[in-house]
């Protein structure tokens, strides 16, 4: 999964789900939207299923102070990446 | 200790009967019932025996951002819109809104049974780890007790004391009670009170399974709930809510605020024993506890709204204590037999109307009330609209558990 793939899904979700509408990239989206805690556990909840995978606890606590669409979008490819090297090795 | 007087200048109702004080107005002067037929509910609905349901069958026009929608339950959804409407009448200013002297007393019978239901099918059903985590982590905040009442906390930065009573049917009457008590004491200089519930099956289950509701007018929803009457045959559960702004009177007054009433006294007690049936000496120990807090005589009330749900030894217990106290002059109103019984909100939805009354000069009449049971025949029934001011009432409100209250309201003059 590409970047510019993970974004448009991001972005998608964020608007379907939370009616976050066009963030820019770097924007606090607390401060700017009100997504809060709750909104963060929902989303892992999103990203689990767009990404076909179970988020371990220590995994979803990394995600708690993530503040910005670019900080997600990091996050997320951070994952994909560690999914597919457990693959490639199993 | 010293005591402040406390004044209502703000109220409005999502009832059966209508939003607000035009329609619900034009609903008690027409003779309008809100009761219409039980809802399917695609589970346990079918296997009531009671057939009717005090219904808000209206389209309510909501406008909440989804930062305030995500923690809030169908219960939640009418509490917050009945408190935006107190909020916008009464007017008072933004910073003291968040200021910390404006608090909330707000209640439900247990909730959003409807979001509980969800977790609980979760709960029962769930196979695997995906079906666990169906369970949503706002769910709690959607269903607990006190939902409404934080709920609204969140919505408006209100930064008071919070007071969530949980009582049953006593809710709302609590809410405007304890609200009341905190501003005349000093504690706050404003509250927020009232209570709503939310349609929900297992509440009417639990009322049919106690043969406490109303079945023989199954095919005429709009004939029943009949307090006092004859041919009454058990309660109609309903939904709705209420909400009061309460604010203590110099305050209300220098800020030109319109005064719709004067909040002069509160009382509740419990019956200390059996925890469903009416007990005539609570209820009348309660009632006079009301006079003396308000420092009124009997012969000082025009007008009871009666508890009144419409059960057999319900209304014949709260009629002979009613008579006790208050002898034949008040006139005595069953407001339930409009809608039915809105539970939480009762106590609130009660009050409202009564202001409605207060301030339009007419006492409605109870309706359904074609024969009177002669074992409740001991009050001054009100069986066709009245066109009379009213200028001190008593609104009565007992509850599952023995918990009794009466607030004592007086027009200001």
């Amino acid at each position: 999964m590409t970047r510019q793939e993970i974004e448009k899904e991001i972005r998608a979700v964020l608007l379907r789900e939370f009616e976050v509408e066009n963030p820019e990239p770097d924007v606090n989206l607390r401060e700017a939207y009100g997504f809060d805690s709750i909104d963060a556990i929902e989303l892992l909840l999103e990203i689990e299923r767009f990404l076909g995978t179970e988020l371990t606890q220590a995994e979803k606590k990394k995600a708690m102070d993530i503040r910005t669409l670019n900080q997600i979008i990091d996050y997320v490819e951070m994952l994909a990446h560690h999914r597919k090297n457990e693959a490639e090795k199993a | 200790m010293p005591q402040r007087r406390v004044v209502i200048t703000a109220a409005s109702a999502i009832s059966p009967i209508g939003h607000g004080r035009k329609p619900i107005v034009e609903s008690l002067v027409n003779g309008k019932s809100g009761v219409a037929a039980l809802r399917e509910d695609h589970l346990m609905s079918r296997f009531i025996h009671s057939r009717v349901y005090g219904t808000v069958g209206y389209p309510i026009a909501y406008d909440f951002s989804r930062q305030y929608r995500k923690t809030m339950g169908p219960v939640s959804y009418y509490a917050c819109q009945v408190a935006r409407e107190v909020l916008e009448q009464a007017g008072l200013p933004p910073d003291f809104v968040t200021g910390g002297r404006l608090g909330i007393a707000f209640g439900s019978i247990h909730g959003s049974p409807t979001v509980q239901r969800d977790i609980y099918r979760i709960f029962f059903e769930a196979k695997d780890k995906a079906t666990f985590q169906g369970i949503g982590a706002v769910d709690y905040l959607k269903s607990m007790v006190h939902t409404t009442a934080v709920n609204i906390s969140k919505m408006f930065g209100i930064t008071g004391r919070i007071i969530s009573s949980g009582t049953a049917c006593t809710t709302a009457s609590q809410s405007i009670g304890f609200g009341y008590e905190a501003v005349k004491y000093g504690l706050q200089d404003a509250m927020i009170c009232g209570g709503a519930d939310e349609y929900d099956t297992i509440t009417v289950a639990v009322f049919d399974n106690l043969l406490a509701c109303s079945t023989a007018f199954n095919d005429r929803p709009g004939e029943t709930p009949r307090p006092f009457d004859r041919a009454r045959d058990g309660l109609v559960v309903a939904e709705g809510a209420g909400a009061v702004m309460l604010e203590e009177y110099e305050f209300a007054r220098k800020r030109g605020a319109t005064i719709l009433a004067e909040v002069i006294g509160f009382a509740c007690n419990s019956n200390g024993g059996d925890l469903i049936l009416p007990n005539l000496d609570g209820i009348t120990k309660t009632l006079r506890l009301g006079l003396e807090n308000a420092q009124i005589n009997a012969s000082d009330v025009d007008l009871v709204s009666a508890h009144a749900t419409a059960t057999k030894m319900g209304d014949i217990i709260e009629a002979q204590a009613t008579g006790r106290v208050f002898g034949t002059q008040p006139r005595v109103v069953a407001l339930k037999s409009y809608m039915g019984h809105t539970m939480a909100a009762c106590g609130a939805v009660e009050t409202v109307l009564t202001i409605y009354m207060m301030q339009e000069g007419f006492i409605a009449p109870t309706l359904h009330l074609e024969e009177i049971d002669e074992r409740c025949a001991m009050i001054r029934h009100v069986q066709k609209l009245e066109e009379i001011p009213v200028k001190t009432a008593a609104i009565q409100n007992f509850a599952f558990g023995g918990v009794n209250t009466c607030l004592m309201i007086r027009k200001l003059t």
